[in-house]
């Protein structure tokens, strides 16, 4: 009798270690129906910027509890301010302690090259699936042919601007060239109402429109092999003395001060006709319409329309887009445990669900996404970002994206080339300045 | 011999005068005595010493270290020398940084020192309501810095600053000033807001001050015909120097290394032209990962703090010594 | 003559006062204003007609309640407090040694500890915080209240040193005799003479510490970073601001529930910080 007994709950010791060594990894979780086991208290930490759309976020949550099932650990988001994104990351990477997985914008995967895991097996294969991905994650998730983080997201911006108000001025259609929009805007601002820039210290609205107004006059910071310093040219300087007299003729002056966040709140309050931005403006506009109202007191969001790229200069029209990724941390005790959920993050069915909460405010990494059903439901104004990421370039254009050009941009170079240009400095001047400042940056050892 | 000051505010870092010890008889006493203070200061300074080298001492000559290789966010660096120090002085946005602190700094100082000293002159009164004045006047110094920052950064808002309106609708302006969005004014709105932050610090000390002032001789000097600034100028400000030196080598030492206001109020913009050299180290080291760089930039505060300090505590010995 | 030093008075004294307490107070009305003001009037542009900002008609509680139920700002009010109060204890615990020992005691490298300490508050918080970053890592302190509780001291205990050493001198040395000839330990008279009488001055120095570590704000953001362990001033910076939105109300809400309660304590012990003041400055 006892030998069978002992027999029987052998046999299932060694079923069930059977089980538990199979059970690993998500190939695991098919074959056995079972969540692995992980040891007990496991928690992947996983830090996003707290997003535009709170739905967005809210998802996300909502999504945490399901994949901690499926992985049998605790999934935990944490949702911080973009600007802390950065600084995060380094006290994180140099006290060798803190999340799993960070959320990276642009091509900061290049600046924390030494800090993070190589993720090759787990992004190259959702690329294949989905498509591949865009051009712009070449750039900046991929260091070395290696990939360095998983893609996740693109925002993009467009111009949000009051359709009726321009109606009234003569103007049907968005200005297709800068000097048609300083015309434009300087009708508006002659009636109270002018274009709102950014051109603060801030991680988002002031690069996205700054970069693309330099390389639609032909400007660029580094030359293609990405070691001679270039801004220093005719073509930088047409650049930042149309801005000087665009931002007379028809921006709001307050602008400089401005960081990611004033130019939604002026727009929600009729001070402004156009500004670039995400979809933030329409989309918030839409979700709080007995709340956000113009001044005839009907919901905003049915005047906005979206003009889909910054107009066109003589060397082009450019767009600057906001890809980003996730990263697994090399400090991390789960490294596994995160490549496991980002593997599950990208399923279809569990991406999907994010993605139509975005309405096009945040969009795919990779191309299939711009088949999905979402996109004929969208209200027309949101249409323009389908497709969109495919013109976008990367910083440090038209060189390689390297850590270089994420510490020019940290150093908001460009972006403050312009503010000076429009706070009194001569244009001469501040190209010079950043021509200087972008020599000490590229050209030392 | 008795050690206390009759009728005037001392200093703080006075030699002392040793008490004559009566008699050989306690020879042996005294020996007991002295034995006996190097252990207990040993003992007593122990705690503060620990500390204080732990996390201070240690910490810093790591910084000087990082600052001495180039170190960046995830590489362990390698010895550059001076280099880091040499890029900074070479880069316009630390020079630029360099002079926004010092101009900050001595501003700021002057406003608090003048407004304080006159504030406290008028605490010192007796009036109705003196305790909920003097309490009521600490709210700027009491009040986190990033909060009250974040309610001056909304009264100056670009787009809705309530100062803006009142103005607006007086008939002053006709156009919305740009407090924070022109480099001179955001540096300015800042200079306001350490001022009208710093101030009580400066006014309850002073005030502190003034009461050990004898009025005794307030009145021996009106009854001499002195009017109340010459009065002040003669009688009070003497007596209040020592203080008024050491609050402003505190105040100097905190304004000049500020970084709190800055990074709350414009976060360095509109074009650098507010970055203050704690904001800018920040920037560099740990936004944009250049460890090295960055402790390059904060150390340059060090010599800068140590002579201006130095300065002053002389300045303060010469004043007691006389 | 009467009309005369009553005109004087109001122009030389009530005027100014009322100056000073308007220029100093009136960023709090406008917190509690905006406080109190429902959201839909806080983001109207500032040319809209009937635009009343220096009152609402519609006060609410809202952006309070939001603060205390949506946030975790009670558990940063309590964690800021709890953080404060530990540093402060150590602060005063070490500078009353500290300053005792300085004030009073004659040993060799005395002058230079003194300076050393002092020197220390030169060193700006910004060189430091990276090195420390390693030193909290080691420790394995990092995200706890002790890492700040560790560090704050750095800052406190040379001004509560300079404060009660001050304090300290003016104390009569005679006291320490007369307890020492009675047969006390210099320890002895130390703990129970001089001590009591320097009540002010630690009520002064404990006061100035709580005031300084409630208020920092870098090391809290570096080395704190699961919302439920920040302190007030990061945890509002970080979880007010939402991406797009200044959450105004709220910020201002927690802006004055982070203020006025301790500026309730102090109304009571401002007279003592006052003394305690003119005890250290005098010497």
């Amino acid at each position: 009798m006892q030998g069978h007994r002992m027999n029987r709950r052998y046999f299932l010791k060694v079923s069930g270690a059977a089980a538990a060594v199979a059970g690993t990894g998500l190939e695991g979780i098919l074959a056995t129906g079972r969540a692995p086991a992980w040891a007990q208290g496991t928690k992947l930490h996983i830090v996003r910027w707290v997003d535009f759309i709170k739905e967005a976020d809210v998802e996300l949550k909502r999504q945490a509890p399901e994949a901690s099932k499926a992985l049998g650990a605790e999934v935990v988001f944490e949702f911080i301010n973009f600007n802390d994104l950065q600084p995060r990351i380094t006290a994180a990477i140099q006290s060798g302690a803190g999340a799993d997985i960070i959320m990276m914008l642009y091509n900061w995967p290049h600046l924390y090259a030494s800090g993070v895991v190589d993720v090759s097996d787990i992004a190259e294969p959702i690329g294949k699936a989905q498509n591949g991905y865009y051009d712009v994650f070449q750039a900046t998730a991929r260091v070395g042919g290696k990939w360095l983080a998983v893609p996740h997201g693109v925002v993009g911006n467009a111009v949000a601007y009051r359709r009726s108000w321009h109606n009234e001025i003569g103007a049907k259609e968005f200005p297709k060239t800068w000097d048609e929009w300083r015309e434009v805007g300087k009708k508006l601002k002659a009636k109270g109402k002018p274009v709102g820039q950014a051109l603060g210290h801030s991680a988002g609205d002031p690069p996205t429109f700054s970069y693309p107004l330099l390389w639609s006059f032909g400007g660029a910071e580094v030359d293609k092999s990405g070691k001679k310093v270039v801004i220093n040219s005719k073509e930088t300087l047409e650049s930042v003395k149309f801005m000087q007299a665009f931002w007379n003729d028809a921006c709001d002056e307050g602008g400089a001060a401005w960081d990611d966040t004033n130019n939604n709140r002026a727009f929600h309050a009729g001070e402004i006709s156009a500004t670039l931005n995400g979809a933030s403006i329409y989309i918030v506009a839409k979700r709080t319409k007995d709340k956000i109202k113009d001044e005839r007191g009907e919901p905003m969001f049915q005047d906005i329309e979206h003009a889909a790229l910054l107009p066109k200069g003589p060397a082009g029209q450019f767009a600057l887009y906001v890809p980003f990724q996730h990263a697994i941390m090399k400090y991390s005790k789960n490294q596994k445990l995160a490549k496991d959920f980002l593997k599950w993050l990208h399923a279809k069915e569990n991406y999907e669900k994010w993605f139509q909460v975005n309405e096009g405010y945040n969009v795919g990494p990779t191309k299939v996404w711009e088949e999905h059903a979402m996109w004929s439901k969208v209200d027309k104004p949101l249409q323009v970002f389908r497709q969109a990421v495919r013109q976008s370039r990367m910083l440090g254009y038209p060189g390689p994206a390297s850590a270089k050009t994420t510490e020019a941009y940290t150093k908001y170079i460009i972006v403050d080339m312009y503010a000076k240009a429009v706070t009194g400095t001569k244009a001469e001047d501040a190209v010079q300045w950043a021509d200087g400042e972008l020599k000490k940056i590229y050209e030392k050892a | 011999m008795k050690n206390s000051v009759i009728g005037g505010a001392g200093g703080a870092a006075r030699v002392e005068v040793a008490l004559p010890h009566p008699g050989a008889t306690q020879h042996r006493a005294l020996t007991r005595f002295l034995e006996n203070e190097r252990l207990l200061a040993t003992l007593l300074l122990a705690p503060t010493v620990a500390l204080l080298g732990l996390f201070i001492a240690y910490p810093f000559v790591m910084g000087v270290w990082l600052s001495l290789s180039s170190t960046s966010v995830g590489n362990p660096g390698t010895f550059v020398g001076l280099q880091n120090f040499v890029r900074a002085w070479n880069d316009s946005i630390f020079r630029t940084a360099f002079w926004n602190t010092s101009v900050y700094t001595f501003w700021a100082t002057i406003f608090k020192l003048t407004l304080g000293m006159w504030l406290a002159l008028l605490l010192n009164r007796h009036f109705r309501g003196k305790r909920l004045v003097r309490a009521s006047m600490l709210l700027p110094f009491i009040v986190p810095t990033v909060l009250s920052t974040f309610a001056w950064r909304w009264m100056f808002d670009p787009t809705f600053s309530v100062l803006n309106w009142t103005l607006y609708q007086t008939g002053i302006i006709t156009t919305k000033l740009p407090f924070l969005s022109d480099g001179t004014w955001a540096l300015s709105c800042a200079i306001l807001i350490n001022t009208w932050r710093g101030m009580p610090f400066f006014a309850i000390t002073l005030l502190a001050g003034l009461q050990t002032i004898n009025p005794d001789l307030h009145e021996a000097a009106s009854l001499d015909g002195a009017n109340g600034w010459k009065r002040f100028w003669h009688v009070t400000w003497p007596l209040l120097k020592p203080v008024t030196i050491v609050v402003v080598v505190f105040s100097v030492i905190q304004t000049f290394s500020d970084f709190q206001l800055i990074y709350v109020l414009t976060g360095g913009g509109p074009a650098n032209s507010t970055h203050l050299l704690a904001t800018y180290a920040y920037q560099i080291g740990v936004a944009t990962g250049l460890l090295g760089e960055g402790a390059a930039i904060s150390l340059f505060m060090l010599p800068v703090l140590f002579i201006v300090v130095w300065i002053q505590l002389r300045y303060l010995r010469r004043l007691e010594g006389a | 003559m009467l009309i005369e030093r009553r005109w004087k008075k109001w122009v030389y004294f009530y005027i100014p006062l009322t100056l000073f307490v308007i220029g100093t107070l009136f960023p709090f009305y406008w917190m509690a204003v905006t406080a109190f003001r429902p959201d839909h009037e806080l983001y109207r542009s500032w040319r809209a007609v009937n635009n009343t900002p220096f009152w609402t008609l519609n006060p609410t509680l809202a952006h309070f309640q939001d603060l205390m139920a949506k946030t975790t700002f009670p558990r940063w009010l309590w964690n800021t407090f709890f953080i404060a109060v530990v540093s402060t204890a150590i602060s005063l615990f070490c500078g009353l040694l500290a300053g005792y020992a300085l004030a009073r005691l004659r040993f060799p490298l005395a002058g230079m500890l003194g300076t050393s300490i002092f020197v220390t508050y030169l060193v700006p918080p910004t060189l430091l915080f990276i090195p420390l970053a390693d030193i909290i890592r080691n420790f394995q302190l990092g995200n706890t209240p002790w890492a700040l509780i560790l560090t704050y001291p750095t800052f406190l205990i040379p001004f509560c040193t300079w404060l009660l050493m001050g304090y300290f001198k003016t104390i009569p040395r005679e006291l320490e005799e007369c307890a020492r000839i009675d047969g006390a330990t210099r320890f002895g008279a130390m703990v129970r003479i001089i001590f009591p009488i320097a009540v002010p001055g630690i009520l002064s120095a404990g006061i100035f510490a709580f005031t300084l570590s409630w208020n920092e704000f870098i090391y809290a953001l570096v080395f704190l970073f699961s919302p439920e362990r920040k302190t007030v001033p990061v945890g509002v910076v970080s979880e007010l601001i939402r991406g797009d939105i200044y959450f105004w109300g709220q910020l201002m809400a927690g802006a004055l529930l982070g203020s006025v309660p301790v500026a309730l304590v102090y109304s009571f012990f401002v007279e003592y910080y006052v003394t305690g003041l003119t005890g250290s400055v005098k010497g």
